[in-house]
C-alpha cells in the first residue's frame, strides 16, 4: 500500500526531531513579501469571470483495474453472458462476487438488462457515500470495452496478424505509455493532456498564472506535453500556500540577499542540458509559487486516503480558478494498487472502495462551488484483468488483460447508460466467455479471457476533449490516430 | 589517514586496509583527460561540410572550402573532426553529432561511417544524415542556419554552422571558454593520481560521496588500486552489520503481542514491519562504510530487480533481499539472476512464490525478461536499437514466450518446513524458495530465441531446478544483456545518456571479463569507471551528466562535511530517510516494480533523456531547495520526546570553513574551497560573484552562517544538482 510519509511516520512511530526543526526555522519565516506583490499585481490587472470555466480529472487506477469484477451481469438472460456465465469463469478460484452483493443498475443500451457495479461503489461501514447513487441521477457512466488499439480488429484478425496490434500489450509501461499518450500507433513522447495544453493554453489561459495542467502524483505522461510542461504539486496534506514555497527565507536582509542569489543562479550556466532542465523546473515551481499565497479551504470533508488527499488538493485549485486566471485546467491523479496478480478480493475491494468515496466527495465539493456541470472525472488504467483467475483460494488474483470499462462522471455527463463501440454480440459489453468471440487468446490452454476492445483510448479521450473545448479541427492534432477509428465522439459528454 | 571523529571500529578497519595496500604507486592510471574535438571550420563560423555522394575522401578534396553550401533534409553529408585520437575500439559510434535550431529545438544526426582523412593528419571524416533521430520533435525544416556540435567522450567541440534549406535566420552566439583549461588545484606534489577534478568525479560515481580521507587515499594510491581494494572489502561494515531480525508472523497483533498504541507496540511494528530499520542501516553504510562501491552496486541494483516495502512486508525480509544484491555486486549477473529469482521477496513481489502449474501467475516471467534482463526489444552491443522491416524495433519475445516462462517458474515455494531458518508461524523469507515438483508444469517449453540461442527448447518432464538452471542460461546468454545491464549501470553511475560506444565498451566487458568469462560484474564496474567517457577533470559535452537522485543529493552533501549526530559525540543515527522521501524517493518503498523513474524518462518539452528527472517536478524541486536547507542550516535533532531508543541525529561540520572565512573575510576562501569540494573547481565567476554578494550583508563575526549561505547556494544550484 502506499503512505503519505506522514502516514508512515505515524506508524513507524518515528519522530524526527522535526518537532526541533520547527523551533529552528522560527526566525526564517516564509517569502510572502514578493508572492503578496505578484497577487496584488494579477488582483489589479483584473480578475476573470468565471464563465465557460471547464477541467478535467484523470483518475489513473494504476496497475490495472480488473474490470472483470467491476462491472458484472446481474441478469440471467441467456441470450447474452450472464452472471451465471461469469460464475462459472470465476467461482472455481474464489474470484466470483456474490450475486447479491453487487449494486444494481439498469442500463437502456443493454435492453434494461440489470448490471452490478462491484459493492465498494456503494456506501461504506465508515458512513462515506461512494459514487454508485449518481448513476441514478444520471451524473455517471460506464463507457465499456476500452483499450489501447491501431485500429479496430476481430479475434480473426488479432490471431492471423493481418492488423498491427499495439505495441507490447500486456505489458505494464507501455499499456499506461499508449493510454496516456492517447495513441497507440507509436510511441510518444507526449500525453493527450499535455498536448490539449500545447493546443489550447494559449488560447484558453492568456495570463494564466500557472500551467494548464496540474499533477498531484507526480510524473506522468499524460500531464507531458511536447511544448508545455505541467505544474506538479503535493497532495492536500501541504496546504495550497505551503506547497511550492521554499522554506527559510524570511523578511531580513541576508534573507532577500540569499533567495536573490538563489534566483539569479537558476539562470547562469545554463549551457549544459541537464543544468537548463533542473533551473527551468524549479524556475516554475517559484513563478507557480507566487501564484499559489492564499487559498480558501473547501467546504465539503474529504476521506484522508490518498486519492482523497490528491482530489481535495484539485478541489482547493478550482475554488482558486479565477484568482488564478485559467479557464481550462487538467487534472491528474492516481491511486495505485490494482496489480491484483493475488490476494485480489480485500486489495481491489479496498482500493475502490477509497476511489469510489474520494471521487463522490469531489463531486459533492463541485456541487457546493456550483461547478458539478463545468468539471468532469474520467478514469483510466493500465488495461483489463484476465477473466481467468491467477491463482486460487485466498490468494486468487488475475493477471494483464486488455479490455476494460472506465467510469466518467460529472453534471455534463450523459449519466445512466454504458457507451462504447459494439462487441461481437451487438452491444458495447463483450462477450464474457473464455476462447470466446471477444478473447483475444484462443486453443484452450492459453486462453485466458483478454477482451479484444472495441473501443479506441483516443475515442475515449476525444469525447472528453471535444466537451473540454478543443476545436474539432484540432482534434488529429492531439489524438493523430483519431482517423483509424469511425467516430471521435462515443456521446457520453453532454 | 582516517577522521578522528569516525567511529573507532571503521577507523580502525580503514587503517588496516592502508597498511595493507597504502604504499601502491599510481602509474598505472593514465592521463584521464580526453581533448575536446574540434570541428574544421570553413569561413568563420561555418563547419567544412561536403555532399557525400563521393567516397568520403574523394568528397573531401572537393570540401565547400567557402562553407555556405545549403544542404537539404536526409542528406548525407561529410563533416571533419580533429583533435580525437581515437582507441582502437572506438568507431563512428563514440561520436554524436547535434543540431539547434532556431527555435532552440535540438537533434541528433546519425552517424553513418567514419574514415580517416589521411594517415598522416589526425582528422576524422564523419558521415551524417541530415534526419533527427532523437525522435522527439518533428524533423527540422529547411528554413535556415542550424548550430551543430560534436561529441566524444564527454567533451564538446565548437559551435559551427550549418546551411540548412537556406543560410541565416540563426542568432550565433561565439562559442564560451571551455572551462578546462582552469587551474584545478593541483600542489607541486605530483605523485600519485593528481587530477584533482577527476578525483572528485570519480568518487562521485563510485561511493555515496568524496571525503576528505578518500580523496586523499584515491591520490595516493590511483583508481585502479582502489578499485582492486574495494572489490576485497568486507560488507557491510564490522561496525554496522546488516540488522539480523527473526522472520514475525504475518499478524502484526500476533508478532507484537502489546498493547496497540503503547510505546513497546509502536517500535515492534516499527522494527520488524517496517523498512525504518533498513533504511537506517542503508544510511549509516554509505555514511561511513568502507565497502562504498560495493554499497554503491548494490544501490544501483536494487533500481533494476526492484522490490518495495509497500508489500514487502517485514524488515527481515527485505534484508535477506539486500544480501543477495550485496553478495553478486562484484560477482556474476548469472548467480544474481538465480538467487534473485529464488529469493522469497522478490518471489512474493512478483507473485512467483504462488505460481503452480494449475495456477500459474506470469508477472516474474514477464518482468524479468522485461525489466531485468533482455528487454523488450533486440539491442545491438552498443545498447542501440536493432531495426526491422520499416525501420521498426524487433520484439525481443511474445505473449507466448512469457506463457513459456511462466511455466518454468512454477511450483517454487516458500520453504516453511526443513529449512535453516524455518519458523514455526512465520513465512520464511530469509532461505531461497524450494521446489515442490508436482507443483511444476513439466511440459515442453520454448524459450527465447536468437542467434546461437543457448537452450531454446526445454524438452518435457524434467525436473524442476534442472529446468531453473537451463532457462536462465536461455536467458543469460541472450545479446541483449551485456549493453541492456551495462546501459542501466553507466546510467546509475555515470551519466543518463552515454554515447553507444561507451556501452558498447562496457557490454564487451560484460559479455566477456578478458579471460573468456561473461556476466562477470568486476570487470563491468570496472569498465563503467575507468572509461574515458567517465574519466577526466570537466566534461563540457552539454548532453552529459545526471541529476543526482535524492538519496545521492543527501549522501553526498553529508559525507562531504563529516555528517556526526547532531552534538558530534558519536556518529549519525542515519535517521535521514525522509529527505529523499520528500525529494520524491522513498527509499526500499519504490512506487512499483518500475523503480522509482525509468531508465528511458525524456524530460517534458525536451528531447533529453534524463531518468531521474522523472522524480523532478515542480513539487520535489521546491523540496530539493527545502532539504538543501535543511542539511546546510539544521541540526537535526534528536527526538526529546522519544520512548524508545532515542535516536541521535545529524549534523554536518564546517569548521575548517569558518576558519577561513575568519582568515578571508572576503568569503573568496569559503567559496574557492566549497567550488573545489563539491564541483570540482567549475563553478563560472557569474555564480561565484551571486555567492559572494548575498554574503555580503551578513555580519562580518558571523563566519558560520557565511558559510552555510555559501554552502545553500551551491548546494541548491542545478550546476551542483546534476552530477557531470
Amino acid at each position: 500500500m502506499k503512505e503519505s510519509r506522514r502516514d508512515f511516520v505515524k506508524k513507524a512511530g518515528c519522530a524526527l526531531g522535526m518537532a526541533g526543526l520547527a523551533t529552528q526555522f522560527v526566525h526564517f519565516g516564509r517569502m510572502s513579501v514578493l508572492a503578496q506583490r505578484s497577487r496584488d499585481a494579477a488582483k489589479k490587472q483584473g480578475s476573470l469571470g468565471t464563465t465557460g470555466y471547464k477541467a478535467i480529472v484523470c483518475v489513473f487506477l494504476g496497475g490495472g483495474n480488473d474490470g472483470n469484477n467491476t462491472l458484472v451481469p446481474l441478469h440471467t438472460d441467456s441470450g447474452i453472458s450472464n452472471y451465471n456465465d461469469y460464475a462459472a469463469a470465476r467461482s472455481a478460484a474464489g474470484l466470483a462476487l456474490a450475486q447479491g452483493s453487487l449494486l444494481p443498475i439498469s442500463v437502456p443500451a443493454m435492453g434494461n438488462l440489470s448490471y452490478g457495479m462491484h459493492p465498494a461503489f456503494g456506501q461504506q461501514t465508515n458512513g462515506n457515500a461512494g459514487i454508485h447513487p449518481l448513476w441514478a441521477t444520471g451524473k455517471l457512466a460506464w463507457v465499456t470495452n476500452v483499450g489501447t488499439l491501431v485500429s479496430p480488429m476481430t479475434k480473426a484478425q488479432y490471431q492471423n496478424n493481418s492488423i498491427a496490434k499495439p505495441s507490447q500489450l500486456f505489458s505494464h509501461l507501455d499499456q499506461v505509455n499508449q493510454y496516456q499518450a492517447g495513441r497507440s500507433d507509436t510511441f510518444s513522447f507526449s500525453g493527450w493532456g499535455g498536448r490539449l495544453s500545447d493546443d489550447m493554453n494559449q488560447s484558453s489561459n492568456p495570463g494564466g498564472l500557472i500551467p494548464m495542467v496540474t499533477s498531484i502524483d507526480g510524473a506522468a505522461l499524460f500531464t507531458a506535453g511536447q511544448t508545455t510542461q505541467p505544474m506538479a504539486i503535493d497532495d492536500s496534506s501541504t496546504p495550497l500556500n505551503e506547497v511550492l514555497n521554499p522554506i527559510g527565507f524570511g523578511n531580513d536582509s541576508w534573507s532577500q540577499a540569499r533567495l536573490a542569489a538563489f534566483n539569479q543562479i537558476r539562470s547562469l550556466d545554463l549551457n549544459n542540458n541537464y543544468v537548463n532542465a533542473a533551473s527551468n523546473v524549479t524556475e516554475a515551481a517559484m513563478q507557480a509559487n507566487e501564484a499559489l499565497s492564499t487559498f480558501q479551504e473547501v467546504t465539503v470533508g474529504f476521506p484522508n486516503t490518498g486519492i482523497g488527499r490528491q482530489l481535495k488538493q484539485v478541489a482547493r485549485l478550482i475554488k482558486k480558478q479565477a484568482d488564478l486566471n485559467v479557464e481550462r485546467q487538467v487534472f491528474y491523479t492516481e491511486r495505485g494498487g490494482f496489480d491484483t496478480h493475488n490476494g485480489q478480493l480485500n486489495a481491489q475491494n479496498n482500493n475502490l472502495a477509497q476511489v469510489s468515496q474520494a471521487v463522490r466527495a469531489f463531486y459533492d465539493e463541485m456541487v457546493v462551488q456550483g461547478r458539478e456541470s463545468e468539471v468532469t472525472v474520467f478514469m483510466m488504467t493500465d488495461f483489463g484483468r484476465t477473466m481467468n483467475p491467477a491463482g486460487s483460494g485466498g490468494n486468487v488474483g488475475s493477471d494483464h488483460g486488455w479490455g476494460n470499462h472506465m467510469f466518467v462522471l460529472g453534471g455534463a455527463v450523459n449519466g445512466g447508460d454504458f457507451y462504447g463501440v459494439d462487441t461481437s454480440n451487438g452491444t458495447p459489453f463483450p462477450n464474457l466467455t473464455i476462447d470466446g468471440p471477444d478473447d483475444a487468446t484462443s486453443n484452450a490452454a492459453n486462453a485466458r479471457g483478454r477482451w479484444i476492445p472495441t473501443t479506441g483510448v483516443e475515442q475515449y479521450a476525444a469525447t472528453i476533449a471535444r466537451w473540454f473545448g478543443l476545436p474539432e479541427a484540432d482534434i488529429p492534432l492531439v489524438f493523430p490516430n483519431i482517423g483509424a477509428f469511425s467516430t471521435s465522439n462515443l456521446g457520453f459528454m453532454g | 589517514m582516517f577522521s578522528r571523529k569516525c567511529p573507532r571500529a571503521v577507523a580502525l578497519i580503514a587503517f588496516a586496509v592502508f597498511i595493507s595496500t597504502g604504499f601502491v604507486f599510481a602509474q598505472s592510471d593514465p592521463n584521464p583527460n580526453s581533448p575536446s574535438p574540434v570541428l574544421l571550420e570553413g569561413e568563420t563560423n561555418r563547419a567544412l561540410a561536403a555532399p557525400a555522394d563521393k567516397s568520403m575522401k574523394a568528397a573531401a578534396s572537393k570540401a565547400n572550402r567557402g562553407g555556405s553550401d545549403v544542404f537539404s533534409p536526409d542528406q548525407e553529408i561529410l563533416l571533419y573532426v580533429a583533435e580525437t585520437p581515437l582507441s582502437v575500439d572506438e568507431d563512428a559510434n563514440a561520436f554524436r553529432v547535434y543540431a539547434r535550431d532556431a527555435n532552440n529545438r535540438i537533434y541528433r544526426f546519425p552517424i553513418l561511417g567514419i574514415d580517416k582523412l589521411s594517415q598522416d593528419e589526425q582528422v576524422y571524416v564523419l558521415r551524417i544524415k541530415l534526419h533527427d533521430e532523437i525522435g522527439f520533435w518533428p524533423q527540422p525544416q529547411p528554413t535556415g542556419d542550424l548550430l551543430i556540435q560534436v561529441s566524444w567522450r564527454g567533451m564538446a567541440s565548437n559551435q559551427l554552422l550549418l546551411g540548412f534549406g537556406k543560410t541565416g535566420g540563426l542568432k550565433f552566439d561565439p562559442p564560451k571558454k571551455a572551462a578546462d583549461e582552469k587551474n584545478l588545484g593541483d600542489s607541486d606534489d605530483y605523485v600519485g593520481y593528481r587530477w584533482s577534478g577527476d578525483r572528485k568525479r570519480f568518487l562521485e560515481q563510485a561511493t555515496f560521496g568524496p571525503t576528505k580521507d578518500l580523496d586523499q587515499r584515491v591520490r595516493r594510491i590511483g583508481l585502479r588500486v582502489w578499485l582492486a581494494e574495494q572489490f576485497n572489502a568486507p560488507y557491510p561494515s564490522a561496525a554496522n552489520p546488516y540488522p539480523d531480525y527473526v522472520l514475525k508472523p504475518a499478524q502484526q497483533d500476533v508478532g507484537c503481542p502489546f498493547q496497540r498504541g503503547t510505546p513497546e507496540y509502536i517500535e515492534c511494528v516499527r522494527t520488524y514491519y517496517t523498512q525504518y530499520p533498513v533504511m537506517n542501516w542503508f544510511f549509516k553504510e554509505a555514511f561511513y562504510g568502507d565497502a562504498q562501491l560495493r554499497h554503491r552496486v548494490a544501490w544501483a541494483l536494487s533500481q533494476l530487480w526492484v522490490t518495495s516495502g509497500q508489500t514487502i512486508q517485514q524488515s527481515s525480509h527485505m534484508i535477506a533481499y539486500h544480501k543477495v544484491l550485496s553478495a553478486h555486486a562484484f560477482g556474476n549477473y548469472r548467480d544474481l539472476m538465480k538467487d534473485m529469482t529464488l529469493n522469497p521477496a522478490m518471489g512474493d513481489y512478483l507473485d512467483m512464490a504462488r505460481s503452480t502449474k494449475n495456477t500459474p501467475n506470469e508477472n516474474y516471467a514477464r518482468e524479468i525478461l522485461q525489466l531485468f534482463t533482455v528487454g523488450l526489444f533486440m539491442l545491438n552491443q552498443d545498447g542501440t536499437l536493432q531495426t526491422g522491416n520499416g525501420g521498426a524495433p524487433i520484439p525481443t519475445y511474445s505473449q507466448d514466450t512469457v506463457n513459456n516462462f511462466t511455466k518454468v517458474f512454477t511450483g517454487f515455494r516458500f520453504c516453511n518446513v526443513g529449512c535453516p531458518n524455518s519458523t514455526d508461524g512465520a513465512v520464511n523469507f530469509k532461505d531461497p524458495l524450494v521446489l515442490q515438483q508436482n507443483l511444476h508444469d513439466v511440459t515442453a517449453k520454448t524459450l527465447l530465441d536468437y542467434p546461437n540461442a543457448v537452450n531454446k527448447n526445454i524438452a518435457a518432464n524434467l525436473n524442476g531446478n534442472t529446468e531453473l538452471d537451463l532457462a536462465l542460461d536461455n536467458i543469460f546468454n541472450h545479446p541483449n544483456l551485456g549493453p541492456f545491464v551495462g546501459r542501466f549501470l553507466i546510467q546509475h553511475l555515470v551519466t543518463s545518456d552515454p554515447s553507444p560506444a561507451y556501452v558498447s565498451r562496457v557490454a564487451a566487458a560484460f559479455n566477456n571479463n578478458g579471460a573468456g568469462i561473461r556476466g562477470d560484474m568486476k570487470a563491468v564496474v570496472k569498465a563503467i569507471l575507468l572509461d574515458p567517457e567517465a574519466r577526466g577533470d570537466v566534461k563540457t559535452d552539454p548532453f552529459y551528466g545526471k541529476l543526482r537522485e535524492p538519496v545521492q543529493l543527501t549522501t553526498n552533501i553529508y559525507r562531504q562535511f563529516d555528517v556526526l549526530s547532531a552534538d558530534r559525540t558519536q556518529p549519525s543515527d542515519g535517521v535521514v530517510f525522509w529527505l529523499p522521501q520528500l525529494m520524491g524517493q522513498f527509499p526500499f518503498y519504490a512506487n512499483t516494480v518500475f523503480n522509482y523513474y525509468t531508465p528511458n524518462y525524456i524530460v517534458p518539452g525536451t528531447s533529453l533523456l534524463a531518468p531521474e528527472f522523472g522524480i523532478m517536478n515542480t513539487g520535489t524541486a521546491i523540496q530539493r531547495t527545502n532539504m538543501t536547507t535543511i542539511m546546510s542550516f539544521v541540526n537535526i535533532d534528536p527526538d526529546p520526546g522519544a520512548t524508545w531508543p532515542t535516536p541521535v541525529g545529524s549534523s554536518i561540520d564546517v569548521n575548517d570553513l569558518i576558519q577561513l572565512s575568519s582568515e578571508d573575510p572576503t568569503g573568496n576562501s569559503v567559496v574557492d574551497e566549497l567550488d573545489r569540494r563539491l564541483m570540482h573547481s567549475t563553478m563560472s565567476p557569474e555564480m561565484r560573484q551571486s555567492i559572494l554578494t548575498a554574503m555580503a550583508p551578513i555580519a562580518q563575526f558571523d563566519h558560520n552562517f557565511k558559510v552555510r549561505t555559501a554552502l545553500f547556494l551551491i548546494a541548491s544550484s542545478s550546476q551542483y544538482q546534476i552530477q557531470r
